[in-house]
């Protein structure tokens, strides 16, 4: 394996990259497909490369420009989601990229596209896991629209959804404390704090919320509570298949369900005080003028 | 070598539909919903101290309007997905001040508030259909009807 190029920076140079590795490599003829430009590896999971292919998570705009090729952008999600193999054995590091790359086709040298501390690779799976969930939850709303199956009852799916979130963490449980702290180096905190707000306000939108008052904010920042603690939970529980963790989490939900009915009855309760001192301000008044 | 220039664009979820301009959009009508909302609350303010008084109905009447087009915002809000403002409560507080304080004045007073009120939000909705319709007048056909 020719280590040729010490960083590859521009799209050029990497698709002149890829084509000159895949053509040593590879001496059977490419893939019918005229856009495909490796052989997919047998645990890629990627779908294949075409103009219109369904990527909506990764670029907002079409990302190619011609059918052959694939933007940068392109190959190096192609290349983090090759290293996510590697995770569990080397952590969220160079190494993990470098065996992705390799797994590709790649030079091991690509890695060098990436920063060192791994924390691209760490968005990147947080970024896949939130669209994943995104998709789980469009797929069950639209079960219940078809009437195939019931609409659950909020905190059961406030409960299912976290779950359902969390436990994509599980194949990569050993390295995830290592994830989030480098989530919180200051570099990285408005990237991880984007991607965890958008992905709760996914699902409170697939929850059925619809407020337009102070209250988007309140029941956000409520879940969003909920879903840190039980995740630095997760962390610490060596229970069979990770029970405690759910069980905790069915506390939290339960208990945010309850704060709402609290903050009602405070604001009942207020209204009720205020009534009683207006009344009573007319009666006073009453009597003053009556006088 | 770290990459400088090189920073994936990560969006997780909530594609852009069909082109429109997301963010624009989002601050229009985030904008807008926190100025109905407080007009509401001006108006509000203004049934408080004169509600009892003869120009009571005649306010009543364009608070029940202001209420629609509040309802109006809500359901856009909820469509196209965006936050609404942060102030919301600060607002709440500062329209009812200001529709009681003008209230306070005498009914001149709180025609006055409403006039100048409305006068600067119908300024406010030309200049945002105006950038609407500079963009692309066909795109964003739905938000311009609503104005």
């Amino acid at each position: 394996l020719r280590c040729q190029l010490s960083v590859p920076q521009r799209a050029l140079q990497a698709s002149a990259v890829l084509k000159r590795v895949s053509d040593e490599q590879h001496k059977e003829p490419l893939a019918s497909s005229s856009q495909q430009q490796f052989d997919s590896h047998p645990t890629d999971q990627q779908p294949k490369e075409e103009p219109q292919g369904p990527r909506p998570s990764y670029t907002g705009q079409g990302g190619q420009e011609s059918e052959d090729y694939e933007s940068e952008e392109q190959l190096q999600h192609r290349i983090l989601t090759a290293a996510l193999e590697f995770v569990p054995e080397h952590g969220w590091t160079a190494e993990a990229i470098a065996e992705g790359a390799k797994t590709l086709g790649l030079s091991a040298a690509s890695a060098g596209m990436f920063q060192n501390d791994g924390s691209e690779l760490i968005l990147h799976f947080v970024s896949q896991c939130n669209t994943k969930l995104s998709e789980l939850l469009e797929q069950e709303q639209k079960q219940v629209q078809l009437g195939e199956a019931e609409k659950k009852p909020l905190d059961q799916f406030l409960r299912d959804a976290v779950e359902a979130r969390l436990r994509m963490l599980i194949p990569y449980i050993e390295k995830w404390p290592q994830a989030l702290s480098i989530l919180l180096l200051p570099h990285n905190i408005p990237a991880s704090l984007n991607l965890l707000t958008s992905m709760i306000d996914d699902i409170w939108h697939y929850a059925g919320d619809q407020s337009t008052d102070f209250n988007w904010y309140t029941r956000r920042a409520v879940l969003t509570g909920v879903y840190n603690t039980t995740e630095l939970v997760m962390m610490q529980d060596s229970s069979p298949d990770f029970e405690d963790t759910w069980r905790f989490l069915e506390n939290r939900v339960a208990d945010a369900m309850n704060m709402g009915n609290t903050a009602n009855q405070v604001q009942s309760t207020g209204e009720a005080l205020v009534q009683g001192l207006m009344g009573a301000a007319v009666t006073v008044s009453n009597a003053e003028t009556r006088r | 070598l770290p990459a400088a220039g090189v920073s994936l664009r990560l969006c997780s979820t909530g594609g852009a539909p069909g082109g429109i301009n997301k963010p624009v959009i989002e601050r229009i009508i985030r904008v807008d919903h926190a100025g109905e909302y407080g007009a509401n609350r001006i108006y509000a303010g203004q049934m408080a101290v004169l509600g009892r008084s003869s120009v009571g109905p005649v306010i009543q009447q364009m608070w029940n309007q202001e209420k629609d087009h509040l309802k109006k915002f809500n359901d856009l809000m909820v469509a196209y997905r965006v936050r609404p403002t942060v102030l919301l409560p600060f607002w709440n507080v500062a329209g009812f001040v200001l529709g009681a304080g003008t209230a306070l004045l005498g009914r001149k007073g709180a025609m006055a508030c409403t006039v100048a009120v409305e006068e600067s939000i119908s300024d406010h909705y030309n200049s945002q259909i105006r950038t609407l319709v500079e963009e692309d007048p066909e795109k964003y056909k739905e938000l311009l009807q609503v104005f």
